[in-house]
């Protein structure tokens, strides 16, 4: 009897409990406050340059000057666009080409070696010269995405395509499966993991591309404005459009780590 | 008429970087009367499971015929259902969706996928965890899915691989003993490969004994034991003779194997 009044005395909730839950988001919360007062103070009291580090009010102060002058939904919405259709473009032509590379050995064979070479050069050295073929409007930029996000779809893809257990294959083919029953019930779902993977790599890679294709040569997009600024010396306006952009594609990682947590629950607990 | 008959058939492979051929089976000949149970047994490397995959239709034959109701073999067939060892479940679906999976393949009815999924979930014992994955499961209960997977799409002849290789002594016993609980209900033809003697002796109606090198058929036991079996036999002078008589097929196998190496 004893025991079981301990037990229920030590799962009452208590502040402890509380703390213990959003221990993760306190300590985190904790370390960006810190970085933010620093930087003020440091700003503050002269210890560094704020013409060259700008400071957190400074930061605040340009975001509403931005607000109210700069066009920032244009900017944004001409990032976002470039982003977007780059990004489709990768994964209409990584998905199916992925999966094509992890089933055919020899498609795998004569692929590979153009591939490695384009996956492993530095790809944003091909930027000068996909803008004298597209011009320094949008078309570039949509074409540097796609070459930056493309590939660890397509790696990815392959990698979770060839790890997929032989013998559920030949499970699916003793109940009559066909080349494309096999491919949406068995060959899809198992390197769904690996493809998540992938898409969450390529998302930090097009965000990459986009922002330094438009920092090169372009008309309107963040970053123009980013190169813009920083041109100007204006550091606190620069941070503000960075700031957008790390925000966007975190955004878009932590989406899709949700749906990879989701995606992962019938795995056993590495 | 047999409802499986197989007539001189032979499966060989390409020796890797050489013109010979390597058989894996040669010369097998077997009839299986409709609703009998069949186990085969022999040493690994015989060639049973692999005749069992060409009953199946999962790999090309050499040589010879193997008809199911006077029809032949070209292929996997929906008159077939096949039990494989662990790990051919779909890791992903639930114990349900992996009842459902060869449905899905067949393209029955949508109403009678769901309603054949619960039944037979239900009848290898598992209706509480039809939402499970299979890493949730223990070996015993994933073979449990596995069967009902191959019984559910209601085949004329279950083929089944080994299919508790996996399991533990006693969970062995029970899935047996479970496996000819549900085959009596309707006794499907049933052809069931196993190196374990016992096992082949207490399901079987015949033992088909193998050999190897090359892999062929080296005797047929009628097991005349009545049914419903149960575990007390296993004890009984009938089941120890049978036991023998398949003990001594098998070690003769493996010892002129160790001669020919002697000699080499």
């Amino acid at each position: 009897m004893a025991v079981a009044t301990d037990y229920a005395r030590r799962r009452a909730p208590s502040i402890g409990r509380a703390v213990d839950r959003y221990y993760g988001a306190l300590v985190s919360t904790g370390s960006v406050v810190a970085f933010l007062v620093v930087w003020q103070v440091a700003a503050a009291r002269g210890w560094v340059n704020a013409r060259y580090t700008s400071s957190p009010s400074q930061v605040l102060a340009a975001a509403l000057d931005i607000a109210r002058h700069d066009d920032f939904p244009h900017h944004a919405w001409v990032s976002f666009s470039e982003f977007s259709l780059g990004f489709a473009a990768a994964l209409g032509i990584g998905l199916p080409l992925g999966l094509a590379l992890g089933t055919s050995r020899r498609l795998r064979l004569f692929v590979d070696p153009p591939m490695m070479a384009l996956y492993t050069a530095p790809r944003l050295t091909l930027l000068p010269i996909l803008i004298i073929w597209l011009g320094i409007g949008a078309a570039s930029k949509v074409a540097v995405v796609l070459l930056g996000a493309v590939f660890p779809i397509i790696v990815n893809t392959m990698a979770g395509v060839r790890e997929t257990d032989p013998r559920l294959f030949q499970a699916a083919r003793a109940f009559g499966a066909s080349r494309l029953d096999t491919m949406i019930k068995v060959l899809v779902p198992g390197a769904l993991p690996a493809i998540l993977l992938g898409i969450r790599l390529a998302i930090g890679r097009g965000v990459l591309s986009v922002v330094v294709g438009e920092m090169f040569v372009s008309e309107a997009g963040i970053g123009h404005q980013i190169m813009n600024y920083g041109e100007a010396m204006q550091v606190g306006h620069l941070m503000v459009y960075a700031f957008a952009i790390s925000l966007f594609g975190y955004a878009l990682t932590i989406a899709v780590r949700l749906i990879e947590d989701r995606v992962r629950s019938w795995r056993p607990e590495p | 008429m047999s409802q499986i008959e197989i007539a001189d058939v032979a499966i060989e492979y390409c020796r890797p970087n050489s013109d010979d051929t390597f058989a894996a089976i040669r010369g097998v000949n077997l009839a299986v009367d409709k609703g009998s149970f069949v186990t085969v047994v022999g040493s690994s490397g015989c060639g049973k499971s692999t005749l069992l995959l060409a009953i199946a239709g999962l790999i090309p034959r050499s040589r010879g015929s193997i008809r199911i109701d006077g029809r032949d073999v070209q292929g996997p067939g929906c008159d077939r259902a096949m039990v494989f060892q662990d790990a051919s479940l779909l890791p992903w679906r639930s114990v349900h969706g992996n009842v459902r999976f060869g449905l899905e393949l067949q393209r029955w009815r949508r109403d009678d996928i769901d309603e054949r999924a619960r039944r037979f979930t239900e009848l290898v014992g598992l209706a509480k965890f039809a939402d499970y994955h299979p890493h949730q499961l223990s070996g015993g209960m994933r073979q449990r899915v596995n069967i009902a997977r191959a019984l559910a799409v209601d085949p004329d002849v279950l083929l089944m691989d080994e299919p508790f290789a996996a399991l533990d002594a006693q969970t062995r016993e029970v899935m047996g003993n479970e496996l000819l609980h549900i085959w009596e209900r309707d006794k499907k033809t049933a052809l069931f490969v196993t190196h374990a003697i016992d096992e082949a002796i207490f399901l079987a109606d015949r033992v088909v004994v193998m050999a190897k090198d090359p892999g062929r058929i080296k005797a047929i036991v009628d097991i005349e034991l009545p049914r419903p079996r149960s575990t007390a036999m296993l004890d009984s002078a009938a089941f120890t003779g049978y036991r023998h008589r398949l003990r001594d097929y098998i070690a003769a196998d493996i010892q002129s194997l160790q001669l020919v190496g002697d000699a080499a």
